[in-house]
Parts: structure tokens; C-alpha cells; sequence
């Protein structure tokens, strides 16, 4: 008779991270009590979350719940917005990203951010990954050569371009652009990778290519995904925060998150139901 | 948490877990039919209808089968999370426990082909007796999952250190017997046989009472004691 040893349990629950009580290692992002407000109206309330260090965190809930409000935070893009207010804090490496001391060129260089649709430069394919760099003032040729190999491997990518690097970015096909562009914003060495719905442009086989990549992104880098594919949040995800009118319901790891919820409006969104 | 399955967004949804619940509980009713009737017979010593039960026993296979396949399709075509995920997976588990009670009461019915002397039939009493008990014990968690009662699974789950009780008893029992007279052994095997079906009957109901336990509260019971179980409840 084979007994199942008990440990076997445990180890996996060991992987488990205590997300409300995170050590400051394994921390790369604090969210505090964060209020957002498109003029009048309240677009996120109290949020406040810890998002993991070299983990894929996924956002999750239904159209206008501020997902993706949430993930634009993180870089300040919604400082773009004239009427957008924010209170509250995100501190990244022990300082309020909100903070006026704060460089915000300097920030989004540290969190990089991939869009819905891809946006490639109207460059080559090269010229599109050392971007970044030569904003930086980088010339070396050997240093940018370097550069891109390096990204666009990291975005598996190298291997279908790499003979023709110096053709149009529009060239490539929807799937190709997108991991493009994650080579242009992995190229400077951000900590946190920002994913607004970055496969929802994209055929599925392609949309594969890419989960496959944000797995391999995270030895690297802290991943935060939004998605509207619940299925792809649970593939790709360690964590899943699920949002509804602003509130962060519930954010647990991914296994508990999609297998036993908590909180009723949870199981509802997930499985389908109307509440 | 309340499940409630018939809220889906999408109403097929609704009717396909609504449709291998029903499956599931039609097959319950056939497995305690066949149980019923195979202890039935052994009482009665009707061979007729032990022949009856061994030849219907292919119905409950083949009602496994399509349920099988039904949770499959579930899975591949809606990738049900969370509760819906956790009724698959119970009903997958379920059905594999029904087939097997559906086989034990086959081989229960096997000792009514048989014929026993006076002193004999006192021993097939007490086996009656464990029989009814068992029933009742299949009854009751079918009943359970068709309400999908946690205390009514947990009432169950309990039940079955009775039924272990029961079978040690009756085992010391036999032994004596055939200690006694061992040229009866070899018919009295088939005695045996049958106790040990009925006590695995128990198990497989204290399984499915498990499922629906893990179904409902999303925790998995299944090798902790009693206390802690009701702890957790």
C-alpha cells in the first residue's frame, strides 16, 4: 500500500506566500488605501494589496471594475489624465512612487508597461528595442547589439528575426509585434512588467507564445497582468486580485482564487453566474 | 456559500450540470435497487432474482460511462472554476464508487445461488442484518447529494465505524463456524465474500459523503478523524 506522506501536502502549501504579510524581500510593491477618482466620480476605493516580487500577479473582474486603473497606477500613467485624482500610496523600494520628489521619467523606466494593442515604433525591429537606450544616450554599437539579442531572446522572439533586424517592426505579424514591444520595454531593465490585456489582440496560438514568455519573464521581473481571459489568469497567474466597482474583493493565489473562493461575488464572476 | 447551479450566465450551462445531476442521481437509485434486491434475495434465497441483479449489473456500467464522458465534455467545452469545478470532479468520483457498489452488490447476490443448512441461515441473519445497514447507509447519502447537505454527508461519514463494528463481529463469528465445521468452508467463503463486500459498500459511502463534503465547503476531508472533520465543519 502506498501511503501518501503528509509532507507532500504541506510542501506545496510552503509555497503559499502569506500575501498580507510579505517581507520586505519578498515585496515589490505595497498598494495603501488607494483612492482614484475620475472627477466626481470614485473609480477605485481603499485598495490596498501587496504584490509579490518575481510573480505574476493578475487583475481580474468585469468591464469599469478599475483593473486596469489599478495596473496604470503603478507607472502613473493616469497622471495623464487631467481629471484623475489619487489618494493613498504605492511604495516601491520603501518610497511613495506619489511622493513630488519622485522623478516619474525614472519611475517608468523602472516599471515598463505593454498595451493591449502592440505598438510598435515606425523603426526597425532594432531601432524599436534600443530605444529606450539611446533616450538614455547609449551609443555603443557593441553594448546595443548586445542589448537586443538579449531582449528579443527574452521575449522569444530572436530566432524569427534575427536575420532581419534592420526590416520594418510592421512586418511582423500581431503576435510577433506584441512580444516586440515586451523586448523594447525589457531592454532597460525594468523591476516590474506592466501587461494591460496584452494578448486580447491576438490569435490564440500566438496568445500561448506570449503566456509561455511571461512565465519566463518572472525569473527576471515582478509581472502584473490584466485580463479579461479568466482562463488565461489562471494560467499564467501565482496571484489573482478580483475587482469589482472599484473594491478589491479578493486576492489570494491563484490555485485557492480559482478552485475555492471566498467571497460570493468571487464565485459568481468566475463561474459565470449573475448574482 | 450557496451553490446554486442554475444561475449561469449561460442557460445550456445551466442544463448540462443540471442533466449529469440528474444522471448521477438516477444512477444512484439503480445501484440501491440492486443492492436492495441482491440482499433481498440472499434472505429469501431467491435465485431468480440474484440472477436478476448479476444481469442488470451492465446497466450501472454503462451509466458510468456516459457520465464519465459528460463530465468530460463539461470540462473540455466550459473549463468550469471554483464550485462548478469542484461538482465535476465530486461527480467524477461518485460514479466511480457507484460502479463499484454496483459490482459488490453483484457479488452479494452470488451467495443466494447458493444453498445453506439450518445452522447456516443463522449466520445469513446477522449478514441481513449488516445489509440493511449499509442500505441505509447508500440511502442516506444519496439523499444527500441530491440536497447537497453537508450534516446529512457528515451523519453518514460517521455511520461507517458502526459498519466496521458490524464486520468484525460477524467475521469473529464465521471464523468460529468454520473452525468448527471446516468442511463447510468453501461455501462459506462466499459469506465472507459478501460481508467484506458490505463493508466496502460502507467505505464507498463514507468516499461519496467525502465528495459532497468537498463539493459544498470546498475542503477536503478525506484522511483526517472524525473530530477534526466536524472542527472544520
Amino acid at each position: 500500500m502506498i501511503t501518501v506522506a503528509p509532507q507532500v501536502n504541506q510542501a506545496n502549501l510552503g509555497m503559499k506566500l502569506d500575501l498580507d504579510n510579505l517581507t520586505n524581500e519578498q515585496k515589490a510593491l505595497e498598494i495603501r488605501d488607494l483612492d482614484l477618482y475620475y472627477g466626481e466620480k470614485q473609480a477605485l476605493s481603499k485598495v490596498n494589496m501587496n504584490i509579490p516580487k518575481g510573480q505574476v500577479t493578475a487583475f481580474i473582474g468585469p468591464s469599469g471594475c478599475g483593473k486596469s486603473t489599478l495596473l496604470r497606477c503603478i507607472n502613473r500613467m493616469n497622471d495623464l489624465v487631467d481629471i484623475c485624482r489619487i489618494e493613498g500610496e504605492i511604495i516601491l523600494h520603501g518610497q511613495n512612487i506619489y511622493d513630488k520628489s519622485v522623478d516619474v521619467a525614472a519611475l517608468r523606466r523602472n516599471v515598463g508597461m505593454v498595451f493591449q494593442r502592440p505598438n510598435p515604433f515606425p523603426k526597425s525591429i532594432y531601432e524599436n528595442v534600443v530605444y529606450g537606450l539611446r533616450l538614455q544616450g547609449i551609443k555603443e554599437k557593441r553594448k546595443l547589439d548586445e542589448v537586443v539579442e538579449q531582449s528579443l531572446r527574452g521575449a522569444a522572439l530572436w530566432d524569427e528575426v534575427k536575420d532581419r533586424l534592420h526590416d520594418s517592426a510592421f512586418g511582423l505579424s500581431g503576435g510577433q509585434q506584441q512580444r516586440l514591444v515586451i523586448a523594447r520595454s525589457i531592454a532597460i531593465e525594468p523591476e516590474v512588467l506592466l501587461l494591460d490585456e496584452p494578448t486580447s489582440a491576438l490569435d490564440p496560438i500566438s496568445t500561448l507564445v506570449i503566456e509561455e514568455l511571461i512565465n519566463d519573464l518572472k525569473n527576471k521581473f515582478t509581472v502584473v497582468i490584466v485580463t479579461h481571459n479568466m482562463q488565461q489568469a489562471a494560467r499564467v497567474s501565482d496571484q489573482t486580485a478580483f475587482m469589482y466597482m472599484g473594491e478589491l474583493i479578493e486576492y489570494s493565489d491563484t490555485n485557492t482564487l480559482f478552485t475555492t473562493p471566498t467571497k460570493k461575488k468571487t464565485e459568481d464572476y468566475i463561474t459565470g453566474r449573475y448574482g | 456559500m450557496e451553490h446554486n447551479i442554475n444561475k449561469h450566465i449561460s442557460g445550456r450551462f445551466n442544463q448540462e450540470l443540471e442533466n449529469v445531476r440528474n444522471h448521477v442521481l438516477s444512477m444512484g437509485g439503480l445501484v440501491e435497487q440492486q443492492l436492495s434486491s441482491a440482499l433481498d434475495a440472499v434472505s429469501s434465497n431467491d435465485a431468480e432474482l440474484a440472477q436478476k441483479v448479476r444481469q442488470n449489473d451492465y446497466k450501472v456500467n454503462a451509466m458510468e460511462v456516459n457520465i464519465d464522458e459528460e463530465c468530460t465534455r463539461i470540462i473540455a467545452r466550459r473549463q468550469p472554476a471554483a464550485s462548478d469545478l469542484r461538482l465535476v470532479i465530486a461527480i467524477a468520483k461518485t460514479i466511480a464508487d457507484l460502479e463499484r457498489i454496483g459490482d459488490e452488490a453483484k457479488r452479494i447476490a452470488k451467495v443466494a445461488l447458493d444453498s445453506f443448512t439450518k445452522d447456516q441461515q443463522d449466520l445469513l441473519v446477522n449478514i441481513e442484518n449488516m445489509g440493511r445497514q449499509v442500505l441505509k447507509m447508500l440511502h442516506d447519502v444519496l439523499d444527500a447529494f441530491a440536497r447537497m447537505d453537508v450534516q446529512c454527508a457528515f451523519e453518514v461519514h460517521k455511520e461507517d465505524s458502526k459498519v466496521d463494528r458490524e464486520y468484525e463481529a460477524i467475521t469473529r463469528q464465521i471464523m468460529t463456524y468454520m473452525m468448527e465445521d471446516p468442511r463447510s468452508i468453501p461455501k462459506i467463503m462466499d459469506l465472507v465474500w459478501s460481508v467484506r463486500s458490505l463493508e466496502r459498500i460502507g467505505d464507498r459511502c463514507q468516499n461519496i459523503a467525502e465528495y459532497i463534503i468537498y463539493f459544498v465547503n470546498g475542503k477536503d476531508i478525506r484522511h483526517i478523524s472524525q473530530e477534526d472533520i466536524e472542527k472544520s465543519l
